[in-house]
């Protein structure tokens, strides 16, 4: 990736937490609102989480060698 | 009475599959499109309620009945039909125009069913027709996938007409209406029939076996009927089911982990198919009116952005002959239109502002928050995480972007192809923008705005951070050369063993009894040459041989009265 890449991505953050905090109405609270960014959050370590976990349970009973079914 | 039953739209494919082959073969590929065209046009001319009673033994069928959920399912539907049409408008291959155009009418039968009959009838035709777009790509591995597949249905349309049965003997409604949640027997067997058809672990395996395994145009077709007509049936049937609104989670985000583990790129797209129908599920479970909205809107949406995914990879299948992360890579240039048109899919079931999912899915998400199901609604955000990361970026990263993994051609994508992709992209991305096109359409009036400042910061977060969450950690998704076992390994891995108990060792078994069975008849028939041998050993040794094939007058005349004495007795029996 590029430097611009990360800039951008970046004046896409800096905008969301702009309206997050300045400009956002909450419709239907949940306990989460209180934490600021927590949708950048969440989705971060949801990432990471969905990598982590799934190759861990890939390794641990899930992957075969692709003749697996034809042996 | 026959010109009324052409009303009825499943009728009219259905009658098209049959008029094809009669349609010389360079004007059958337009004369495919114009059945659903014509359909779509009866389906918004019908008025509401039931039009159509057929007496059946002691029940009355209904075989159309319209309201305003039957008629955007049956909607969307027709339009992929003629989307799939211009997508396989090059292909000469009779059998696979046919037996898609029945398996639409077939989604369309179930959609329009009023009664349980109806919709079995109709099921069946959709499972048996869609099985030849997997025979008919004519390779050793789906013929084998198909197999399994119309086993499995076989299997699963055997659950719900049991379950039909069983409802109907307890007294319950001939007429497709909800069901009060007791799990009776006939309840449970219907809602696993269905179930199975909605790909809803642990009964969705052949989902993730057989699309794969399709022809390129045949994935198209299937990636939109099967389960989003199961998941018609299930807000007609199991609305408010709370085990639903689980189900569903867990089926969103099992899908996701599976995506994470596959190499092939629709398999990857076939596990987003169950991740996405979760959302579904869990909408159904939740059965507030927005949720149904939600649910019937995601339905909608998802079915013309995940064919437009599928049209995508198929593309690629096409142009290269490869399908395997772990083959491609690196030649994005070489087809811009499609990526371009891909990456418009991608975008939408990943829920960017002014693509269709981003409308749908947060109405679906909302309504499990409206609800208080707050832990449901953290677990489906973070399912659309995994949506971003494999639909839009694992697998056109490694598939286009990243190093070239193999050598490889790349050949030329059909026009037709790429129109039939712009049309995808197009709804997309029109119902995105103008969300009220289809919001006027929904079961229940809806009052819901996708399109405020809470839902911008929330989806922009977090597509930053997935974006960011994968680009440091890509080199952990790039695809293995393996393949991920799934539920179908209990009935894939123990087949030879299976085999052995119940065929192979019968048919020994039987092979042994014929052989001995005939041995004794041999030895038997060596005795009755000369009976005399062994009876009278002393008497029979000497002389001649009984010649059994030469009668005396004697033996003849004592013969023939004792056939007539039989005969005497049977007239006597008689009279």
């Amino acid at each position: 990736m590029k430097t611009w890449h990360w800039i951008a991505l970046g004046v896409v953050f800096v905008i969301s937490l702009i309206l997050e905090f300045f400009f956002m109405e909450i419709k239907s609270p949940h306990w989460w609102n209180s934490i600021p960014a927590f949708y950048a959050i969440w989705g971060f370590l949801g990432t990471v989480a969905i990598i982590y976990i799934s190759k861990w349970l890939g390794k641990l009973f899930i992957f075969r060698d692709e003749d697996y079914y034809d042996a | 009475m026959m010109l009324e039953l052409l009303t009825v739209p499943a009728v009219i494919l259905i009658l098209g599959a049959f008029l094809l082959p009669l349609i010389p073969e360079r004007i059958r590929s337009s004369a495919f499109i114009v059945f659903p065209l014509v359909a779509l046009g009866v389906l918004w001319s019908l008025p509401e309620g039931s039009l159509i009673q057929v007496p059946f033994a002691s029940y009355e069928l209904h075989l159309l009945t319209v309201d305003s959920l039957s008629r955007i399912f049956g909607t969307i539907f027709v339009m992929i039909t003629i989307i799939g049409g211009v997508y396989a408008f090059h292909i000469k291959d009779l059998g696979q125009q046919t037996s898609a155009l029945a398996y639409a009418g077939g989604a369309l039968g179930v959609t329009f069913a009023g009664d349980f009959f109806t919709l079995f009838f109709f099921w069946e035709i959709m499972a048996a027709a869609s099985t030849y777009l997997i025979w008919a790509r004519r390779t050793k591995e789906s013929d084998k996938a198909g197999m399994r597949y119309v086993l499995v249905h076989i299997f699963g349309g055997g659950l719900l007409f049991s379950g039909i049965l069983m409802h109907l003997n307890n007294g319950g409604s001939f007429l497709i209406e909800n069901l009060e949640q007791t799990y009776s027997i006939s309840n449970i067997f219907i809602l696993l029939g269905v179930g199975l058809n909605s790909a809803i672990p642990p009964l969705h395996a052949w989902l993730a076996d057989a699309y794969p395994k399709a022809t390129i145009t045949g994935a198209v077709f299937m990636s939109a009927f099967t389960t989003k007509s199961a998941v018609y049936i299930l807000i007609r049937l199991f609305p408010g089911w709370d085990i639903l609104v689980y189900w569903g989670v867990a089926m969103a985000l099992y899908g996701v982990v599976y995506a994470v583990l596959v190499n092939d790129i629709r398999e990857i797209l076939a596990y987003h198919i169950v991740s996405q129908v979760g959302y579904m599920v869990a909408g159904v479970g939740i059965g507030t009116e927005m949720a149904i909205n939600g649910t019937t809107a995601h339905a909608f949406s998802h079915i013309l952005y995940k064919s437009l995914l599928f049209m995508g990879a198929g593309a690629v299948i096409h142009a290269t002959g490869k399908s395997k992360l772990t083959e491609l890579g690196g030649f994005a240039k070489k087809m811009p239109v499609v990526v371009g048109l891909y990456m418009i899919g991608a975008f939408s079931i990943s829920g960017f502002p002014f693509f269709n999912g981003f409308i749908s899915k947060s109405m679906v998400v909302s309504a499990a928050g409206y609800a208080h199901f707050e832990t449901v609604m953290l677990l489906l955000i973070l399912a659309s995480v995994g949506t971003f990361l494999h639909t839009g970026l694992k697998l056109p990263y490694f598939t286009w972007f990243g190093e070239k993994k193999s050598e490889f051609d790349v050949g030329k994508v059909p026009l037709n192809m790429k129109i039939a992709m712009g049309m995808g992209a197009f709804f997309c991305t029109l119902f995105g923008v103008y969300p009220a096109l289809l919001y006027n359409y929904l079961p229940y009036a809806v009052d819901y705005h996708p399109y405020t400042i809470y839902h911008f910061v929330e989806m922009m977060q977090i597509l930053v951070f997935t974006f960011i969450g994968f680009w440091l950690l890509r080199k952990k998704l790039e695809g293995t050369p393996t393949i991920a076992v799934d539920t179908d390994w209990f009935y894939r891995k123990p087949a030879d063993a299976v085999r052995y108990v119940f065929v192979s060792i019968p048919n020994r078994f039987y092979g042994w009894a014929e052989n001995s069975a005939l041995a004794s008849a041999e030895k038997l028939s060596g005795v009755s040459k000369n009976p005399l041998k062994y009876i009278l050993p002393s008497f029979a040794t000497e002389g001649r041989e009984v010649q059994s094939d030469g009668f005396s007058a004697g033996i003849g005349a004592a013969l023939a009265f004792i056939l007539f004495g039989f005969l005497v007795a049977g007239i006597a029996t008689l009279m």
